[in-house]
């Protein structure tokens, strides 16, 4: 509850405006190379940092944009400013 | 009845007028302004409830609900706090957890038995044998617990909410926290002033000299400064004040949560308050620290504050004969305060070596008030409320008794910490102050006034001051506002008012731990569990060392009060007795607690931090939810609601839940149903088409213009999210729909997967704006003729284009064809022929505005073929018959494309890696351990089994999805996700229900679908 | 033989005294009760809520809006930005996206190019006016209307009584205070019995669209 997220577009608000939208794990793998478990890796596997982790989060009440953060997942805090996406 | 003191300048109470409410069945007569304690006290009452586990008597102590010794029954609701509480005309109080009355409790008898209930006692005792255990639990019920409430209880009174903006909160309305909220708001910031009392003033408010200065009487009184403070507070134009308002959460990102009393002018009995504050001031100040002996609980034993306040501020003295046996000038104040006052001091008893003030002590001398430096109360006598007193000296070798009816008792001061340990500031014990401090704080958090240890007035003013001015400059560095030259003036301001108060008076040194020298058998450590010193040693005995524990195992400090009782003794008591239990311990004595190298470390508290109404979290109870356009009209017609996702939407249309007429009616002639719930989106732009290639699993580029194409979204496993169609309105240009459930979710999917692309595309979320009529049943075209007949098309059309739009023949507007009319040269509607019930189906999405009318169009033209509506449950059953899938009752998060036979749907030459569950479904593809989805119909005519029930054998072999008794049929069929080796045809099924006793029903698994397996009802 | 209406989402406890059909719609002017009916003359320490469910809206999204002028006048670039014209509301939403609001009432001609998409039937519509819009709101969203940091009009896009919301506030000036919103259609009825049950300790009062259009002529 009382987390607060820095939107790019409405600016700090409630947490609870927002969904988590995992790790920040980079573009899609490409086909070429491509195994199971490299696969595998990307959807499921996590580095669940306990300090600082850049993350996605949506705001789903809001404007409804894409964005990455960093938050302090120890305190629940977010700890810089964030990385635009459109 | 005692006499009030009617003349006092400090008193809160209005004498002059009477409030009647009743106690018991009867009635008694308080003043305005009086809690319900005071009033009761007022009356005569002294016994105000029995505690938890002995039902000891309990009476007023702190008054200010710091424990729940004075809880009761008010107008219904149990553990009403009543020294907090105002009492109000008609108000109808009981005493709680007695059998008989408060005053003669039969369940008395339980505290002589305190050998049997040794700390942790239930979690070792009635367990075996096991069988013992339900009745002791119900005995156990009986005697224990405070209040009573019924479950189908409801609470009266009007509960609301509110979500202040402000940049600066202020937690606490004495005089540090008043000093912070002016000194704040004069810079211009909006300030809110949390205060729990219903007035501001503090520890200021019912004083009328001050300790540390030597003019007493001459010198101005502490409560005319608290009062003048007040109306600077309450007339600032940036300050709002919140009274009778207690914080009960601080979290991080300087969140702040309480509730509010209502007075009478306000449409609130409480009230929820949240605030997210730029910068907080915490000016909570400080509880008195119970002493530590033997019946230290029995009423007439209260606290220094309680007893001065219920003097000062409501006009009672407590008691006639007098006992002080306290740690801190406080207590030396109030004694020549109720001296003056008109009580007799038989005695004041001081743990402290030295330290007094020397003022106090002459004030003392001269009114004759005998002084025991270094004296205890050891022991309360008195069966029901003191009628004597022993007091000892602290080595324990001298004792008296004193026989007096009222024992004031109090080791000292403590922080109420409670504000910033929740925003994860960490405690430190300071030897000096002998108060647990803070030694990291929140982020943009300050503490000021008596918590830091202060006990001069200037110096708790200036700390305030302070705090609000160090609140201020946080709001100020902030991005987007005030210039610098501000910023820097504000900091020079700042400096000279630290340099300032390093002249003032630091914090005071603390009286020392002291426990009187007994055995602690019944010294309560703990009012609301009856946790004694004895349990506690028990406890570490045990081998327990953690307060925390130690909390959790006597249960000392869980009860309604927190730590209000226990929080500063327990982590002391712990480590002294630990530290000392190697060093020949003697339970007693002031030696210091660093001197035995022990460190005590504080419980936690947790939110909320005063006991509070679920009501009041809930507050006003707005439920929202989605209507359709057709809402009322349906309701009209018969509809039964239920609540579905985000919808309200009308689940049958009879009593019968079976829906057999409306079922009968779409296969005979002709049903309608309202679909508007369906998720509706347009998406454009350069790259949409890119975007449906990535979420649809179907190769979207062979969506053909006047053609529906029906595919699914999986996730990344490959698992169904949402199934539906999508049309082609343009090049690059969609319409498109998704289930129900999805809707909310659709816009943040397609954004999230091609976050990274850059692409050039735009959604709009359409699916409130577009209503949805499902008109299905062999009948349907031709109502659909009659209605399109009154399409006249867009003007200047000529009559061949006219009637080619109004053709709505098989060849025409085939199965999965899209058209668009314009009814009555109006309506727009966009119109898809599909199949979900299994019938000659249509779809017609029009402008939400228009639904109704459109809506009465179709049920006119529809009249002479009998339609009729039909509702969300029979469209369950129609769809089920023909093996139509729903996601989420034909799915689950595992469940895979492939699983529910969708296969065909995939389009494989698509890259896996670009398009959404691709990689895992190749993977899936030839794996033995997934469900499938099956038919399956009852042996023997048996009835339907229940959704959700399990398939078995020797194991959990899958479950039923959808299961009913079919009328179009005659039998009773179904579809189940099941293990492989189940799923060919013919094979039995075993079926566990909830509750079936190991009677199993039994299926056989059949083709699919089960109603018009060729589609000929759908497609032609 | 079916009438053909347009019905709004949004319905008042309060009998209409003057309506007008447009567009199908039919639009009260004024409501039973509501006193005078121009805003800002007597009824100073009134607050009203009106229904504007029916004045058309736009979406617009494009990756370069710079480029597109609904009605001739300029998108905001601020993000949340807001802009009012001739009665046109346009509300900076994001990077690609605005919103059109044509608080005239009237309909207006809807430009043709492909960016634009009716959003009319997709929400309720609804402005709160009147000296203490913001001691209503803040019984309904944390939001922070009197941050120092805006100036009007601008844009929240946030919940209010937990439903998802456009809210442009175009006045925080004393009596002319006032907000319009948007929400999602479906969410009508819930959300007008959330506000009037938050409003009731103010007077609020239901009110016809002349009321919004004395108090826009106030601006």
């Amino acid at each position: 509850m009382s987390l607060t997220i820095t939107c790019p577009i409405c600016g700090k608000r409630d947490g609870y405006e927002f969904r988590f939208g995992g790790e920040d794990k980079g573009p899609r793998p490409d086909e070429d190379g491509l195994t199971p478990q490299s696969w595998c890796e990307y959807v499921h596997l996590n580095e669940c940092v306990a300090g600082r982790q850049k993350e996605w989060w949506v705001h789903k009440d809001g404007c409804g944009s894409w964005f990455t953060i960093h938050r302090d997942s120890v305190m629940n805090v977010e700890v810089a400013t964030p990385e635009a996406h459109k | 009845m005692i006499n009030r003191i009617n003349q006092l300048p400090t008193l809160r109470v209005d004498p002059a007028n009477k409030v009647i409410f009743d106690y018991k069945g009867k009635d008694y007569v308080g003043v305005e302004g009086d809690t319900v304690a005071t009033a009761l006290y007022h009356n005569g009452v002294r016994i105000f409830g029995r505690s938890l586990k002995y039902h000891r008597p309990r009476g007023l102590y702190s008054l200010d609900g710091e424990c729940s010794n004075t809880c009761m029954e008010i107008d219904g609701i149990p553990n009403v706090r009543t020294e907090n509480t105002l009492v109000k005309q008609g108000m109808r109080v009981k005493e709680q957890n007695v059998k008989g009355s408060a005053e003669n409790d039969m369940m008395g008898f339980i505290d002589k038995l305190d050998w049997m209930m040794p700390a942790g006692f239930y979690y070792k005792t009635m367990h075996k044998p096991a069988s013992i255990w339900p009745i002791a639990m119900k005995q156990i019920r009986k005697a224990a617990g405070l209040g009573v409430l019924s479950p189908d209880f409801e609470m009266p009174g009007k509960f609301d909410q509110i979500f202040p903006s402000a940049d600066v909160v202020v937690i606490g309305g004495g005089p540090a926290g008043m000093n912070a909220a002016l000194a704040a708001a004069d810079k211009g910031l909006r300030v809110i002033i949390m205060e729990s009392r219903p007035w501001l003033g503090g520890f200021f408010d019912y004083r009328t000299f001050d300790y540390k200065d030597a003019q007493y009487k001459n010198s101005k009184p502490l409560y005319s400064r608290a009062r003048e403070l007040a109306s600077k507070v309450e007339s600032h134009a940036n300050i709002r004040v919140f009274k009778h308002t207690s914080v009960v959460g601080t979290y991080t990102n300087n969140l702040v949560t309480g509730f509010q009393i209502g007075t009478e002018n306000d449409k609130f009995n409480e009230r929820y308050i949240e605030i997210r504050a730029k910068s907080v001031v915490v000016a909570a100040g400080c509880i008195e620290r119970p002493l530590l002996f033997e019946n230290n609980e029995r009423p007439g034993v209260m606290q220094v504050a309680c007893v001065h306040r219920l003097a000062r501020t409501y006009g009672l003295l407590a008691g006639e004969k007098a006992i002080f046996s306290v740690g801190h000038d406080l207590g030396l104040e109030a004694a020549v305060d109720l001296f003056d006052l008109g009580m007799k001091i038989l005695c004041v008893a001081d743990v402290r070596e030295d330290g007094q003030n020397p003022y106090l002590m002459i004030e003392l001398a001269k009114r004759n008030i005998p002084y025991l430096k270094g004296w205890v109360a050891s022991k309360a006598h008195g069966s029901k409320r003191v009628n004597k007193v022993t007091m000892t000296t602290l080595d324990g070798t001298i004792s008296r008794d004193f026989e007096c009816d009222l024992v004031i008792a109090s080791a000292g001061l403590t922080p109420i910490n409670g504000h910033l340990t929740l925003a994860h500031a960490k405690l430190r014990y300071d030897s000096h102050t002998n108060f647990f401090v803070a030694d990291t704080m929140p982020e943009k958090t300050h503490a000021a006034g008596r918590m830091l240890g202060l006990e001069d007035s200037l110096s708790i003013e200036v700390s305030g001051k302070l705090a609000g001015l160090n609140a201020a400059l946080d709001c100020k560095l902030m991005p987007q506002s005030y210039g610098n030259t501000e910023i820097d003036a504000l900091k020079s301001e700042i400096d000279s008012f630290t340099a300032q108060s390093k002249e003032l008076p630091g914090p005071a040194r603390g009286s020392k731990f002291v426990t009187a020298p007994v055995k602690g058998r019944k010294s309560f450590i703990c009012f609301d569990e009856d946790t004694t010193i004895k349990n506690i040693k028990q406890a570490i005995d045990m081998g327990f060392d953690v307060p925390e524990l130690i909390k959790r195992f006597t249960s000392a400090g869980t009860g309604p009060g927190q730590g209000g009782i226990p929080g500063h003794n327990l982590p002391l008591y712990v480590a002294k007795y630990t530290a000392a239990s190697s060093k020949c311990f003697s339970s007693s004595g002031s030696s210091s607690i660093q001197s035995l190298g022990a460190t005590p470390k504080p419980t936690n508290v947790r939110p909320p931090l005063v006991p509070t109404l679920i009501a009041t979290y809930a507050g006003s109870k707005h439920i929202m939810m989605k209507r359709t356009p057709m809402d009322e009209m349906q309701r009209a017609d018969g509809g039964v609601f239920r609540k579905i996702g985000v919808w309200e939407r009308a689940r049958y249309f009879s009593d019968d839940f079976s829906c057999r007429k409306e079922i009968e009616n779409v296969r005979n002639n002709v049903g309608m149903l309202d679909g508007s719930t369906l998720g509706k989106f347009r998406i454009h732009g350069p790259d949409a088409l890119k975007v449906l290639q990535r979420v649809y699993v179907s190769d979207m580029s062979k969506v053909k213009t006047g053609r529906v194409k029906y595919s699914a979204m999986c996730n990344d496993d490959g698992c169904v999210i949402d199934d539906g169609v999508v049309v082609k309105l343009a090049e690059n240009d969609y319409y498109f729909t998704t289930s129900t459930a999805r809707a909310g979710a659709t816009i943040e999917w397609l954004r999230y997967h091609t976050r990274f692309d850059g692409w050039d595309f735009y959604v709009v979320n359409l699916t409130d704006s577009m209503g949805v009529i499902n008109l299905s049943g062999p009948n349907a075209r031709k109502v659909l003729q009659k209605v399109v007949s009154q399409d006249n098309g867009a003007s200047g059309e000529d009559a061949s284009n006219k009637a080619s739009i109004q053709d709505v023949s098989n060849e025409a507007f085939p199965f999965s064809g899209y058209k668009e009319f314009m009814i009555k040269n109006t309506i727009p509607v966009k119109a898809m022929r599909l199949g979900f019930v299994g019938e000659l189906s249509y779809e017609l999405h029009v402008p939400s505005s228009y639904m109704v009318s459109l809506w009465n169009i179709v049920k006119e033209a529809g009249k002479e073929f009998n339609i009729q509506n039909f509702g969300v449950e029979a469209q369950n059953v129609l769809r089920m018959e023909k093996c139509h899938i729903i996601l989420g009752q034909e799915s689950e998060q595992r469940t895979n494309l492939l699983d529910l036979g969708l296969g065909f749907l995939w389009d494989r030459s698509k890259k896996d890696a670009k398009t959404i569950g691709a990689v895992a479904l190749r993977q899936a593809e030839n794996d033995p351990t997934r469900f499938r989805l099956v038919g399956f119909e009852m042996e023997n005519n048996g009835r339907a089994a229940r959704d959700g029930a399990l398939i078995v054998d020797d194991k959990v072999r899958g479950y039923v999805c959808t299961a009913r008794d079919s009328f179009s049929l005659n039998k009773a069929v179904g579809m189940a996700l099941v293990e492989s080796h189940l799923a060919k045809v013919g094979t039995r099924i075993q079926i566990f229900e909830d509750e079936c006793g190991g009677e199993r029903i039994y299926g056989t698994v059949v083709p699919m679908p089960f109603y018009d397996p060729d589609g000929k009802r759908m497609k032609s | 033989m079916v009438e053909i209406k347009r019905y709004s989402p949004v319905a008042f406890k309060a009998s209409p005294k003057r309506t007008e059909v447009r567009d199908n719609w039919t639009v009260v002017l004024e409501y039973d009760g509501e006193g005078q009916a121009a805003f800002g003359q007597s009824n100073v320490n009134e607050n009203y809520l009106v229904d504007l469910s029916h004045i058309t809206r736009l979406d617009v999204q494009s990756s370069n809006l710079d480029a597109i002028t609904p009605f001739g006048i300029t998108i905001p670039q601020g993000l949340c930005e807001s802009y009012l014209q001739d009665g046109v509301l346009i509300n900076r939403m994001n990077r690609i996206q605005a919103s059109v609001f044509c608080l005239s009432g009237k309909r207006p001609e809807m430009p043709t190019e492909s960016s634009y998409t009716e959003t009319t039937e997709v929400g309720m519509c609804m402005a709160i006016i009147g000296k203490d819009v913001f001691s209503i709101t803040e019984k309904l969203t944390s939001l922070d209307f009197m941050d120092y940091a805006k100036t009007t009009p601008f844009l929240y896009q946030a919940p209010m009584s937990h439903i998802p919301c456009q809210i442009i506030t175009l006045s925080r000036d004393g009596a002319k205070s006032g907000i319009i919103f948007t929400a999602s259609r479906g969410y009508g009825k819930d959300m007008v019995h959330a506000i009037m049950d938050a409003g009731a300790e103010f007077g609020l009062k239901p009110a016809g669209e002349d009321k919004v259009k004395s108090w826009l002529n106030t601006l």
